[in-house]
């Protein structure tokens, strides 16, 4: 999956979409956390017969004309689409400081099997194992988790950047926001979402991403896409301290 | 000949009455290479391309040379002490590369402590033998050749004499190795061989690939069973990276129980390995040739915890390797079933993990049918056939099973119940003190 080479993202700008106030419908939730309702998100009617896509911000948006409802754009253009509302975003906000999105950083993924790599050259004779049944580990165990790790990593990679595998029904993907997982700043959950209009999970966030920008429906908790891209996104953030409520 | 061993070989006799006659006597010819000799192609559903790059050894890699080299030699009976015992002897290709007897038969007809495990994968074990006391195939092969109840040669230097005299096999090694013959390059041929015996492939495999029509009904349900309520992946875990059912460690199940008297035991082994200096080859020759070899793991790391400890084996193809367990003690895989639902065997060194399972007999029955699934689509036919007989027994036979201990109606989680070890408390040695300590000098 090519991976958008856009180095510039809004903090804080994302793609809404009307799909009404379906909000975390199904969800098994705390009942003081979620018994407020979440302010709806609203889309203007289209004027010229095609669909309304929207910014996150509630404000900017663009109709492309020709798209019937439940009918998704091809990636190219919902990159075309996505890319215009960020330019447009990014016009009526000259001031607004932008976080860099350095895409060729190199991923988690790449770093850690590197370090495997040069941790196993030596040609060291291979010994018995030692220790206790439950306390000990082979060198082949981590080896094995870590191929389990990226492999679940990997998947997470694949929604992210999969308009299908995340249910969109106009096309749209996570990283044509948010390329390489940029701007998803998961080190800072929880914290006060504007959109929530409540403390969110990293998780929950997905979901109203999900849900909105994406115009899917909500995952359960334990959806394996859910779970992966949880995985996906918080690798990419290695070493980064916790730094919960930050905004 | 010591009692235990003089019951030991009436057992066996028996069981080869039982189960047919015949099928192994001192005369018996080494096993032909036929067609499930062959090495086996790593396209198969299932097969782990990543494990299969980190067990290739970088010092011995896969040639196809050497490979028929060690196929030769495997199958070479000149390789024991009189001309009778070879590699396949035990590791019968048709018979799962295991010889389906409760303990394996070398030179001059004797009989070793422990049942004969299987080379199919066995080049992923991270280690080999029941105890793990080879790191590699290459070190597991050194042993049988040279064990005096095994195949018998005297030492190194007689095995390479004897194939240096044999010019084929003169003209082999020089091509392969660049040599003449040399007790490591016998060693990496067969170890390059065994490495080629890979059974993946089956309705499991295909069932977790996607076709979810791979498994019957009865198998799914036992698929469940498996990670539930029978606790089986806590050590026979499945994973997509490692898809053998093992963990590769060392558990004290309780199979040696019944008859090992644990503490004295690891006294003595720790004396004869002070006295014989504890090298591999005096640690195999306990295990195979002594009472010593109840002990297991404990023999190689004389660690207390791991007194009676055994390998815990891969469940793939197990429909070809019958009997069970590191002595051979069970005929049916039904007979080990029940040994799990009772909680094992009590003993001071019981592994934690081995409780009552409180498993019907319906239960058990799909654990069964679900381990049939582990078998790969070329051995099928012939699991299928090994599963129906021992299907029939277990309708009649079940001399493990013992459903109050299962369902948890007496022993430790029964009535009565009194310490962290049951109705057969430990001594109080046992209790306190380390045997490495108590024993050798």
């Amino acid at each position: 999956m090519p991976k958008s080479r856009i180095l510039l993202i809004a903090a804080a700008a994302c793609i809404a979409g009307a799909a009404g106030a379906r909000y975390f419908p199904s969800r098994t939730v705390a009942p003081v956390a979620y018994a407020q309702s979440i302010p709806a998100h609203t889309l203007p009617s289209p004027t010229s017969g095609g669909v309304v896509i929207e910014l996150c911000d509630g404000v900017t948006h663009t109709e492309v004309k020709g798209l019937k409802p439940g009918e998704p754009m091809s990636r190219e253009e919902a990159l075309a689409v996505t890319g215009r509302l960020m330019a447009e975003w990014r016009r009526k906000h000259p001031g607004v400081p932008w976080q860099m999105a350095e895409n060729d950083q190199p991923s988690a993924m790449a770093a850690a099997s590197g370090a495997a790599k040069s941790a196993a050259s030596p040609a060291s004779p291979p010994k018995l194992q030692q220790g206790d049944t439950y306390a000990s580990f082979h060198e082949r165990d981590y080896k094995i988790w870590k191929a389990q790790t990226d492999a679940f990593v990997a998947y997470g990679d694949q929604v992210f950047h999969s308009a299908k595998l995340l249910g969109s029904t106009i096309g749209v993907s996570c990283d044509m926001c948010h390329p390489n997982a940029a701007n998803t700043h998961p080190e800072t959950y929880p914290k006060y979402q504007e959109q929530l209009q409540r403390v969110a999970l990293l998780r929950d966030m997905i979901d109203w991403c999900i849900e909105n920008p994406v115009r899917g429906a909500t995952l359960q908790p334990n959806d394996p896409r859910m779970r992966a891209l949880e995985a996906y996104i918080l690798a990419q953030r290695r070493g980064v301290p916790l730094d919960y409520g930050k905004h | 000949m010591s009692v235990r061993s003089f019951i030991r070989a009436l057992a066996i006799a028996a069981f080869m009455a039982f189960s047919g006659g015949g099928r192994a006597s001192a005369t018996m010819p080494a096993p032909k290479p036929d067609e499930l000799a062959q090495p086996k192609s790593v396209d198969q559903p299932g097969f782990p391309e990543q494990l299969y790059k980190w067990v290739i050894p970088a010092h011995n890699p896969q040639s196809a040379a050497k490979v028929a080299l060690g196929k030769e030699l495997f199958f070479d009976p000149r390789l024991s002490v009189d001309n009778t015992v070879a590699c396949a002897n035990c590791h019968d290709p048709d018979k799962g590369f295991t010889d389906q007897l409760p303990t394996s038969m070398g030179v001059h007809g004797k009989f070793g402590q422990r049942n004969a495990p299987t080379v199919l994968d066995a080049l992923f074990n991270i280690e080999q033998f029941w105890d793990g006391r080879a790191a590699t195939l290459e070190d597991q092969a050194e042993q049988p050749i040279l064990n005096p109840i095994e195949m018998g040669m005297p030492d190194e230097k007689t095995v390479v004499a004897k194939l240096d005299s044999i010019p084929e096999y003169k003209a082999s090694f020089r091509s392969v190795f660049g040599s003449d013959p040399a007790y490591a390059s016998v060693v990496a041929a067969i170890a390059a061989y065994e490495r080629t015996q890979i059974a993946f492939d089956s309705p499991f495999d295909r069932y977790m690939a996607g076709d979810s029509n791979a498994l019957t009904a009865q198998q799914k349900r036992g698929w469940a069973i498996f990670n539930g309520q029978g606790r089986c992946m806590s050590c026979h875990g499945w994973n997509p990276t490692r898809p053998l059912f093992t963990d590769d460690r060392f558990h004290n199940i309780g199979v040696s129980a019944h008859s090992a008297n644990f503490v004295p035991h690891a006294r003595e082994a720790l004396a004869l390995l002070a006295h014989g200096g504890g090298g591999a080859r005096e640690i195999d020759r306990l295990a195979i040739s002594t009472d010593m070899s109840e002990l297991g793991r404990f023999l190689v790391t004389k660690q207390p915890h791991d007194i009676g400890a055994f390998r815990t084996m891969d469940l793939r193809n197990l429909y070809l390797t019958e009997p069970y367990f590191h002595d051979g003690s069970q005929a049916t895989i039904w007979d080990t079933l029940d040994h799990y639902n009772k909680g094992g065997v009590q003993n001071p060194y019981l592994d934690g993990g081995i409780v009552p399972l409180g498993l019907s007999g319906q239960q058990e029955d799909d654990l069964a049918a679900f381990l049939l699934s582990l078998t790969s689509q070329r051995y099928m036919a012939q699991a299928e056939k090994e599963y129906q007989r021992q299907f029939r027994i277990s309708r009649t036979t079940r001399p493990q099973r013992d459903t109050a201990a299962a369902m948890g109606l007496k022993g430790r989680n029964g009535p009565g119940f009194s310490g962290p070890f049951g109705d057969i408390g430990p001594g109080q040695a046992a209790m306190n003190e380390n045997p490495a300590s108590l024993g050798g000098n």
